[in-house]
């Protein structure tokens, strides 16, 4: 098929068409940030979206890859930004889902050593894991004669600004053994912040430890399902009555493509339309499933629903 | 040609065939790390065949990805472990290249961000390059916050046992900006330690700074052919009468594949028999560039082909 264009996707919709395509929907999955937020500021509309698909009976769940919170973190952060009601069993954060994953899936028997922040670290105690404590200061600790845990069965890698040399050695000696797990909560590579800063993601500190083990970690957060299964498996949720809305062609989209769920691209986040009309344009079949089904400037476009046509 | 074996390479040498092979070559480039020396500890063996390959008019270098010594360090290791002469100027390690690299090639006008140690900033220091690395932020500063450097025009990013978040976040921030050098000392992933230990290596480091970054580094030291031209553009080296001994396959093998020179696994390091030649029955056309075209256990199996009283 060299040489066809689908025109499948990419389809920027508005007012009518946004209240036919929700009508349709019993769930709709949010990602968080670039999406219902950005930092500490709402996405104006954002809340009032929330609140209106929850008056009209639907299901809202937050999906998100962001592990640097534990869950009764992130209902505060919904209250302070102004969303009303938000509770603990609608957030799906792959900290969260990293620990059902652990205790759940993997069943594992012994310690998890840990390279992330107290987001992961919380989630883990919730769920009863244990991990190796997290040192302080390892002053004098070198590779090279450190201890090591023989009780450590698996190795979890999140985002981590303690990241430093010692723990990425360590998570590399646990790993020589086979036997070890090796789970990553989020495969994102970077990160914006503010005037055009950005910070480095899971994704980077994993690829860190993908190289240096030769081994490729199983990955909890979006694009892998697990974060659906888990919503799947606490709520009954049919994939053809769901809309997954999200910023990141590579990880929402590709995620919403994975479940089977229609996927909605908007654009206060991190991918632009450009970037999606290019995997729509693309010749190869995989990226495809990067082509979200429909575009929105900004979620608050869902509150057009109400105005008169 | 599937179903085809290819019975290139992996030849096992005995020692008249040494002699034969070292007859037609007049420079030899040894890798370090698990090919004359392992850790503190000279391969047994290793400081004669040096001065014998010297001895009968061979130029000898040694090419190693190890950027955490400048050469003045590496000058005195030789001496400690008793290899008797061995100049600075035979010395081409991958931290010494890439301030030749960031001087003489990129030729930059600015300062460079260094993820890497002390043998990394000796070597820009002695180069005259301004960086700027290993510094400590001061406490509560974050990436979001922290002062940086407009003069940035590189990011060099090598083997660093203080690497920390900060560092990394650093890096990615100066190369958002296309126009400055994303480079590399090496990509060896990890290395060997004692008691079946490991630790990553500059690969590692700049995967994560590749990844965060969505950007490629150039990377100076093997298997790419930099190191190879430095010695070229200093000494009359012919390839086809060169011989590279190494002791890992997708560094130093390739390494010497990509400049067109013999190569030979020795196997007191890091690769085995086994992969060699589950490579060379590979029907991966670029397996084929990790295959050595000779084997031996040790260096030291050169001493009978050089010890005998024959003229080499």
């Amino acid at each position: 098929m060299a040489g066809a264009v689908t025109s499948k996707g990419c389809q920027k919709i508005r007012g009518s068409q946004i209240k036919e395509l929700l009508d349709a929907k019993r769930n709709v999955l949010f990602d968080c940030d670039g999406v219902i937020w950005n930092g500490e500021t709402a996405v104006p509309g954002a809340p009032e979206v929330v609140s209106l698909l929850k008056q009209q009976g639907k299901n809202v769940f937050f999906v998100t890859n962001n592990c640097t919170r534990p869950r009764e973190n992130y209902v505060q952060k919904f209250s302070r930004l102004g969303f009303n009601d938000v509770a603990q069993e609608e957030i799906f954060s792959s900290a969260y889902c990293s620990a059902v994953y652990l205790r759940d899936v993997a069943k594992v028997q012994g310690k998890v050593f840990v390279i992330g922040g107290s987001g992961v670290y919380n989630e883990l105690r919730d769920a009863g894991v244990p991990f190796v404590e997290e040192e302080t200061d390892t002053a004098g600790g070198s590779i090279y004669d450190c201890p090591l845990d023989s009780e450590v069965k698996a190795v979890l890698v999140g985002y981590d600004e303690k990241f430093n040399f010692l723990k990425l050695a360590k998570a590399c000696c646990y790993l020589r053994n086979a036997d070890c797990l090796f789970l990553a909560t989020d495969p994102d590579p970077w990160h914006p912040l503010r005037g055009g800063r950005v910070t480095p993601g899971s994704g980077s500190l994993t690829a860190a430890l993908e190289t240096a083990t030769d081994r490729k970690a199983t990955v909890i957060g979006k694009p892998s399902r697990f974060m659906f299964e888990c919503i799947a498996s606490q709520f009954g949720v049919d994939p053809a009555q769901s809309l997954m809305v999200g910023d990141r062609l590579e990880t929402d989209i590709l995620f919403g493509t994975n479940c089977g769920l229609d996927t909605m691209l908007t654009l206060t986040g991190v991918s632009k339309m450009e970037e999606a009309e290019g995997y729509k344009d693309s010749d190869t079949p995989e990226k495809k499933d990067f082509v979200p089904d429909y575009v929105v400037d900004t979620i608050a476009d869902f509150l057009q629903i109400e105005e008169e046509d | 040609m599937a179903g085809a074996v290819s019975s290139r390479g992996c030849r096992r040498l005995r020692s008249s065939q040494i002699r034969d092979l070292l007859d037609t070559k007049h420079c030899v480039l040894f890798d370090c790390d698990g090919v004359i020396w392992n850790g503190e500890k000279a391969v047994v063996g290793a400081p004669e065949v040096v001065s014998l390959l010297k001895k009968r008019g061979k130029n000898v270098f040694f090419v190693t990805n190890n950027c955490t010594r400048p050469r003045e360090s590496y000058v005195q290791k030789f001496s400690r472990l008793g290899f008797k002469d061995v100049g600075q100027n035979e010395i081409l390690s991958s931290a010494y290249c890439s301030a030749l690299y960031l001087r003489d090639v990129a030729k930059v006008q600015g300062k460079v961000f260094v993820i890497g140690g002390d043998g990394m900033y000796k070597e820009l220091r002695q180069a005259g390059i301004p960086f700027v690395g290993g510094e400590s932020d001061a406490a509560g500063v974050t990436i979001s916050d922290c002062p940086l450097d407009s003069d940035i025009k590189a990011v060099l990013v090598g083997y660093d046992d203080k690497l920390n978040f900060m560092k990394l976040a650093k890096a990615c921030c100066y190369l958002r900006n296309p126009e400055c050098l994303f480079l590399a000392t090496d990509t060896d992933p990890w290395h060997p330690l004692r008691e079946g230990r490991v630790i990553p290596g500059s690969g590692s480091l700049t995967a994560a700074l590749e990844t965060a970054t969505d950007r490629k580094a150039t990377v100076i030291g093997k298997p790419s052919r930099f190191m190879f031209e430095c010695i070229a553009s200093q000494f009359a080296v012919d390839p086809a009468r060169s011989l590279m001994v190494g002791d890992r396959l997708k560094t130093d093998i390739l390494f010497g594949a990509s400049c067109g020179v013999d190569t030979v696994l020795t196997l007191t390091g890091v690769s085995t028999l086994e992969e060699a030649r589950s490579y060379r029955d590979s029907y991966a056309p670029e397996e084929q560039a990790f295959v050595p075209d000779y084997v031996v256990d040790t260096i030291a199996d050169f001493l009978p082909a050089l010890e005998d009283g024959g003229t080499l």
